[in-house]
């Protein structure tokens, strides 16, 4: 049985990356809401921000602070271009089709970032936010700043995303789009450009998220792209639908992955718990068999 | 039956024959390991093809199921003497059960949260599969020993150890799975998964069981794709958790949507491209990588072109290819058929 | 005959049928309402796939809502929904048969049955041919024809002359008026073409909000005042 102070440690460390997936976990939710794609993606493009913030940082000598700056951009664009392109390619169809196109991308992106920063030889890459270095005491338990920001930005993102979908025009079309596109559209709200705030939201803070994930966890292409799978199921647990469940969600996932980690019996299958927190999800909240009039998959 | 459709059966038994009786003195050793590895998985295509195409069911786990034949076969190779055949259909039998078991849950659902929760349960497989490891020859359940030094290869069938007659075997047992499928699509099977995938609603008006038919897809799926799991053991003689990546799931949706969710030919040339273009890259010294991006790329061209859904558009295409070729030789004196 | 006492289906916070209660007796029977009135989801809740909290339905004496959605069709529950949905990569006969083969029906009689279904809805095309390349007026006939072959008992039109043609939806109509006694089953049908439900149709009933608000002869009910105003809203109806 681990002591208290390793329970304790994890539990920032369950924290920070909790604030993280949550983050991430809004933008994925609220571009779901508004455009009907659930972004599979965002792991990946978060992925590919990191390791281009690291080439700049590490290779070509840009200060760090800007390099972030240019991970998150590369997020914000990459991801508004492929939703201005693919968005209406496909706006008709089912959120299965769309999800899995966003498979295409993810592909795609995986093959660059394989092509342009090879994983072979064992040379591993290390990407460190300054305020890792910055840390106090908390008791027994260290904490760094950048666990403060990883929890702190969740929180944030979460409280700002939720104030902005209920005061602000864009918000509340952006929740109207939810509801149905077109008598939005009919209403006069300028469907294309409330999607492309959407977009590009989305797309700053899966860069956002890279980052900081490839400071916590590791600047790995694979893992990163697959860590979406934490995020994803905080979403799942939300339905889809709640913000502020999704950030709950996040930081209970975050945290039960992380203080299992010093259990030494289950420690190397920790990383089941998001699958095994979304299969419940699945089953348990979307229990009402919904039978469908008209074609299936894809 | 018209004398139409029994030309383009024919012509697949007549290549399938040409390829089995040529292909090893035609290609080198290394090219007919990759026409072997494009048998294998063109078993595995052909499942997620069902499934997708036939059924509508969009399945992001076929990739651990594959790992879990590949598994289940191991063990038994290294724990008894059984004749591979015999080997071969307890691993595809075991993995059906498995593979249903984990998919029941996923059968209430349908299109996006199916495809979800075959991705979670395709994630936490795979973490399982990476701590119990793959068979080495060791003793007790796992069959895994961390300590072995000198790990013993996963045999092959006493009739097909080299590598051309491991080739032919793997056709051999590739075209005995395309039959069953074929079967299956011929028969009841088949029809009710049309109108499944068609509507739910108007197949459970019309008196389909729609979640034992789904059920039935998955475990046909899963029967043949743990079979192909056994070959892969053979084939490559050696299991780890390397032989089978994260994205292997996706690549395979990617391929099978690529090749054609809907034919059975799709389906070899969606385990083509996803195996014998790698083994022509790695030939060439150009990176795999470019493969992964054209499945990506390739993904969003089907999806993007298929308005009304990738198996409508396969008949329509070829409809339309049919029109182009009866225009060359006539004119057109009816006026042009409604599309609906 | 077919019973509906105190139907009730809840949404969240709507009800789509409220207490509904109405008694189908034989032959063509209409069912009418403006939309959102709640004849889909009647409909839907006689195939099965909405669960009502409460009411019963008794169909020939049987309870209806006690069996399976699936095994509906067995019994011999016939439905057709307001986008066709005849299988279109099969053909019209294995469109056909294969309700057949779900049914109470023999096996021994299922050519017979089937092409006989296809003659009754005087659809005049080679069955074998794939209704993926059929019109729309003949993929409705499909439909029909999947409705009605293989011992009926109870026919559910969900609003079959919607897109047609005038002079397709007379030839469906004597289509449908010719149902109960060559099938003998009974029909309900759902649609806005008054028209078509004044000459199918002896009796009908009105739905508006879930609640029934008529029921009676045809000609009567489509008269009501109260069903004048469900359908045109509280103004003032023209004389």
């Amino acid at each position: 049985m681990p002591s208290t102070t390793d329970l304790e440690q994890f539990l920032i460390t369950g924290l920070s990356l909790g604030g993280v997936y949550a983050l991430s976990g809004v933008g994925m939710v609220v571009l779901y809401r508004a455009t009907g794609v659930l972004y599979l993606a965002f792991g990946a493009v978060g992925a590919m921000g990191a390791l281009i913030s690291w080439q700049l940082s590490h290779q070509d000598g840009w200060n760090i602070w800007l390099s972030f700056v240019a991970a998150i951009l590369f997020g914000g664009l990459i991801t508004l271009v492929y939703g201005m392109i693919f968005g209406p390619a496909l706006a008709g169809r089912d959120p299965l089709v769309k999800a899995t196109a966003t498979l295409g991308l993810l592909l795609i992106l995986l093959g660059v970032m394989d092509l342009l920063w090879p994983s072979s030889g064992g040379a591993s890459r290390a990407l460190t936010i300054p305020t890792d270095n910055n840390t106090f005491q908390v008791g027994q338990i260290s904490v760094t700043y950048t666990n403060v920001i990883a929890l702190a930005l969740g929180l944030l993102i979460t409280i700002v995303t939720a104030a902005f979908l209920r005061f602000t025009k864009l918000g509340t079309a952006m929740r109207a789009m939810a509801n149905d596109r077109e008598i939005t559209a009919a209403l006069g709200v300028p469907v294309r450009r409330v999607e492309a705030a959407a977009w590009f939201g989305c797309g700053v803070l899966s860069g956002a998220a890279g980052v900081l994930l490839a400071d916590l966890v590791a600047l790995d292409s694979t893992s990163l792209t697959f860590l979406v799978i934490f995020t994803l199921a905080a979403a799942l647990i939300a339905r889809l639908r709640s913000i502020v469940v999704t950030f709950f969600a996040a930081l209970v996932i975050g945290v039960i992955d992380a203080e299992i980690t010093p259990i030494n019996k289950i420690s190397n299958y920790r990383d089941m718990t998001p699958f095994v927190l979304a299969v419940i999800a699945l089953l348990v909240l979307n229990r009402r068999r919904v039978i469908t009039v008209g074609r299936q998959g894809v | 039956m018209e004398p139409r459709s029994l030309v383009r059966p024919a012509v697949a038994v007549a290549l399938v024959a040409f390829a089995f009786l040529f292909i090893p003195s035609i290609f080198s050793l290394y090219y007919v390991n990759a026409w072997t590895q494009v048998a294998i998985w063109s078993i595995v295509t052909l499942g997620l093809g069902v499934l997708v195409g036939r059924v509508g069911m969009v399945s992001l786990g076929q990739g651990a199921v594959l790992a879990m034949g590949a598994w289940v076969a191991a063990r038994i190779l290294f724990a008894t003497g059984l004749p591979y055949p015999v080997v071969l259909l307890a691993s595809g039998l075991i993995t059906m059960v498995l593979g249903t078991l984990v998919g029941l849950p996923a059968l209430r659902m349908s299109g996006l949260y199916l495809a979800l929760i075959t991705l979670m349960l395709a994630g936490a497989i795979t973490i399982v599969l990476q701590n119990i490891q793959f068979p080495n020859g060791g003793h007790g359940f796992t069959g895994y020993n961390g300590a072995t030094v000198h790990i013993p290869p996963i045999r092959r069938p006493s009739i097909a150890t080299t590598d051309p007659a491991f080739f032919r075997y793997s056709v051999i047992v590739a075209v005995l799975m395309f039959v069953l499928v074929l079967v299956h699509l011929r028969g009841r099977p088949g029809r009710a998964w049309a109108a499944i995938r068609q509507s739910e609603a108007a197949a459970l008006a019309g008196g389909i069981n729609t979640t034992l038919y789904k059920l039935w897809a998955f475990a046909l799926a899963s029967f043949i794709t743990g079979v192909a799991g056994g070959l892969v053991a053979g084939f490559y003689h050696y299991l780890n958790s390397l032989t089978f990546a994260t994205s292997d799931s996706i690549t395979l949706l990617a391929v099978v949507l690529m090749g054609g969710a809907y034919s059975m030919t799709g389906a070899v040339v969606a385990a083509f491209l996803l195996k014998f273009l790698q083994q022509l890259l790695n030939d060439w010294g150009v990176s795999p990588d470019w493969l992964t991006i054209l499945f990506g790329i390739g993904v969003l061209q089907v999806l993007t072109t298929a308005p009304r859904g990738i198996v409508e558009q396969m008949p329509k295409d070829i409809a339309r290819l049919a029109r182009l070729v009866r225009g060359l030789f006539s004119r057109p004196a009816s006026p042009q058929e409604h599309e609906s | 005959m077919i019973e509906v006492s105190e139907l009730t289906v809840r949404f969240g916070g709507v009800l789509p049928l409220d207490r509904m209660s109405v008694t189908f007796e034989e032959g063509t029977c209409g069912l009418i309402g403006p939309n959102g009135a709640g004849k889909t989801t009647f409909f839907n809740v006689l195939s099965g796939f909405v669960k009502p909290v409460s009411g019963t339905v008794s169909a020939f004496g049987e309870d209806l809502l006690a069996m399976t959605h699936y095994r509906r069709a067995r019994w011999g529950v016939r439905r057709t929904f307001q986008t066709e949905q005849a299988i279109e990569e099969l053909s019209v006969y294995d469109n056909v048969a294969m309700i057949h083969e779900n049914s109470k029906a023999t096996r021994s009689s299922r050519r017979e049955d089937v092409l006989g279904a296809i003659e009754f809805v005087k659809l005049d095309v080679n069955p074998n041919a794939k209704v993926g390349t059929l019109g729309a007026a003949e993929r409705r006939l499909v439909e029909v024809a999947r409705a009605v072959v293989g011992k009926p008992r109870l026919v559910l039109l969900d609003e079959p002359a919607a897109g047609l043609p005038d002079e397709e939806t007379a030839v469906l109509s004597e289509v449908i008026r010719a149902i109960p006694q060559h099938m003998g089953a009974l029909v309900i049908l759902v649609d806005h073409d008054m028209s078509l439900v004044s000459s199918c149709c002896e009796k009908t009933a009105v739905l508006d909000f879930g609640k029934m608000i008529a029921s009676g002869p045809t000609t009567e009910v489509l008269r009501d005042e109260r069903v004048m105003r469900a359908y045109l809203g509280t103004e003032e109806v023209a004389a």
